[in-house]
């Protein structure tokens, strides 16, 4: 019940975010504008706008992620509203998986809306959607919740700028894991390679998230394969969030 | 049973970027007694907030223990027994008095039932009623300090520690506090409590501690720490001569003249009672004598800078 009190509040006070608003904006204007694109493409339109769609979901979800997720306990040390809440009879872990929860929750609620005005652009332009279209929604929002775990545990080590910069670079990186395994071999020895390879090891694998394509072209994915990278993802999550909890455990505030 | 046992706290933050790591508490061995209104003082950056947020598991002690009500004053069960108004209580400005009250209540594990029934009592008390539904956004000091009680007397704990409770406050809202302090020490709770306001810690306080540079460097009753001997006599006199006042001024520590008469400062109440009887025969009537006996603020200052000097 305390950690759905700290959730809840999370999410009434990020629902007031303005960042909120202008990345929802800009979300739904890339996906009306998709149809833009979908003309200089012959007879691509239908396959563009879900492509676009898609990549606006995950893109703008990534940002509310970094930019809400790497403020919240910061803000609350900043603004003192830790100050009673800590305490009182909770665990402090519970306090960091109730922000991470509110965040979470608003997150499903940004995957949910933007996925229904996708879905209905893309009936509306006279195409077809096929179930893979939403499995990579469900994906997406498989990779936010990750992505807002980093996040979480970034906001109760450093501040909101270095945090976003730190989440930001393992974005990217998770995107780009199979450059950091197959190295030039000119880099061999080098610092940079065992730094890179390092990064390997630690930074998720979030093209395994990946799943537009298909989704653009209507090509069935393999529920088992969904079903993995779902546990993948809870796996890394759950990880990445013990970190947080034993991060802000000692924290001074 | 101490409700609150302290023994030799440190707290040394560690060393940051444009920022000398300082002991800001030193081996500091306290207790506060049950029923017991505690004064917690000493000058800005002497280790008050820091003794505060420790026992309130803000921040963790360098070395030494903290204990409230006999359990590690970080562990929840200690925690379930305190209840914490920081200086200048924040809160979260979008949520109205009932809501913030529903939050608290969450957060202590109250039913629902129970935060109903937290709300009647602490909202009646506090007179919140007529702010029940307004956002914290725009409330005044003396709004938010309310508010600030209320949550910290959420889950009726045992031990009440205040940090600056009277800071920023109008003289009503000052009243209001010292009377709320004393209300709950008769309904059985301790209070321990900072502050800089020291004519309000004389009134309400039975015991109190002064923290000097981090250390500790006394703690006990009131009446036992003040001198109890009369320190000088303000007497004063009206309708006396220029030449009477002059030949009575010879004998005194120090004379002014106001429109209530003319104040003579004698060192003691013979010299002063000396003083009086030869003014009435020089044709002056005696208009005060007031023996002044030492005071929280005097002591308070004996004690800073006897300690300042030998540090």
């Amino acid at each position: 019940m305390r950690t759905l009190a700290i959730a809840r509040n999370t999410f009434r006070e990020a629902v007031r975010d303005k960042v909120l608003y202008v990345l929802l904006f800009f979300a739904a204007a890339a996906i009306i504008g998709s149809k833009a694109l979908g003309w200089v493409s012959m007879g691509q339109d239908i396959k563009i706008i879900k492509d676009i769609s898609l990549a606006s979901i995950s893109v703008f979800g990534v940002l509310i992620a970094i930019f809400v997720g790497t403020s919240l306990v910061y803000k609350e040390i900043d603004k003192r509203t830790i100050y009673t809440i800590v305490c009182c009879p909770i665990h402090r872990y519970e306090f960091v998986l109730g922000k991470y929860f509110g965040l979470s929750a608003l997150l499903g609620v940004v995957v949910l809306v933007m996925t229904g005005v996708a879905a209905v652009y893309v009936l509306v332009m006279g195409g077809e959607l096929h179930g893979v279209f939403f499995l990579a929604a469900l994906l997406i929002y498989a990779q936010l919740l990750l992505i807002t775990a980093f996040a979480v545990l970034l906001s109760s080590l450093t501040s909101p700028i270095l945090g976003a910069i730190i989440v930001f670079c393992i974005f990217v990186l998770g995107h780009a894991v199979e450059i950091l395994r197959d190295l030039p071999p000119q880099l061999e020895g080098t610092t940079a390679a065992s730094v890179l390879a390092t990064a390997y090891y630690v930074v998720p694998n979030l093209t395994n998230f990946d799943i537009k394509a298909q989704a653009a072209n209507g090509v069935a994915v393999d529920p088992g394969y969904v079903a993995w990278v779902l546990l993948y993802g809870l796996v890394y999550t759950a990880g990445v969030l013990v970190f947080a909890a034993l991060a802000f455990e000692d924290k001074d505030v | 049973m101490d409700v609150i046992r302290t023994e030799n706290l440190t707290k040394i933050y560690p060393r940051h970027i444009g920022r000398a790591h300082g002991r800001s508490l030193d081996s500091l061995t306290l207790t506060v007694g049950a029923n017991e209104v505690f004064g917690f003082l000493g000058r800005n950056g002497a280790g008050k907030t820091t003794t505060i947020k420790i026992l309130c598991s803000l921040l963790r002690q360098t070395s030494g223990t903290a204990e409230v009500m006999g359990q590690p004053a970080r562990s929840r069960a200690a925690r379930r027994q305190i209840g914490y108004l920081p200086e200048n209580p924040y809160f979260y400005e979008y949520l109205t008095p009932r809501e913030t009250l529903e939050f608290y209540g969450r957060l202590h594990g109250l039913s629902r039932q129970e935060r109903d029934g937290e709300w009647q009592k602490l909202s009646e008390m506090l007179d919140l009623r007529d702010i029940a539904d307004q956002r914290v956004r725009g409330f005044s000091k003396g709004m938010r300090q309310r508010l600030g009680f209320a949550v910290a007397l959420v889950g009726n704990p045992h031990l009440l520690i205040l940090d600056e409770p009277m800071s920023g406050l109008d003289p009503l809202g000052r009243r209001m506090v010292r009377e709320l302090i004393l209300r709950l020490r008769d309904e059985g709770k301790a209070v321990f409590f900072s502050s800089h306001v020291l004519g309000d810690v004389e009134q309400i306080c039975d015991r109190v501690g002064i923290l000097v540079q981090g250390k500790l460097v006394d703690q006990g009753a009131i009446a036992t720490l003040l001198r109890r001997e009369v320190q000088r006599v303000e007497v004063i006199i009206e309708g006396l001569e220029e030449s009477a006042i002059a030949s009575l001024a010879a004998g005194a520590e120090s004379h002014r003249i106001s429109e209530a008469g003319c104040h003579f400062m004698m060192g003691d109440l013979d010299t002063a009672n000396a003083l009086a009887e030869q003014a009435i025969r020089a044709g002056g009537r005696l208009v005060e004598f007031s023996p002044v006996k030492e005071r929280l603020e005097d002591y308070f200052m004996r004690r800073q800078i006897t300690a300042e000097a030998a540090s």
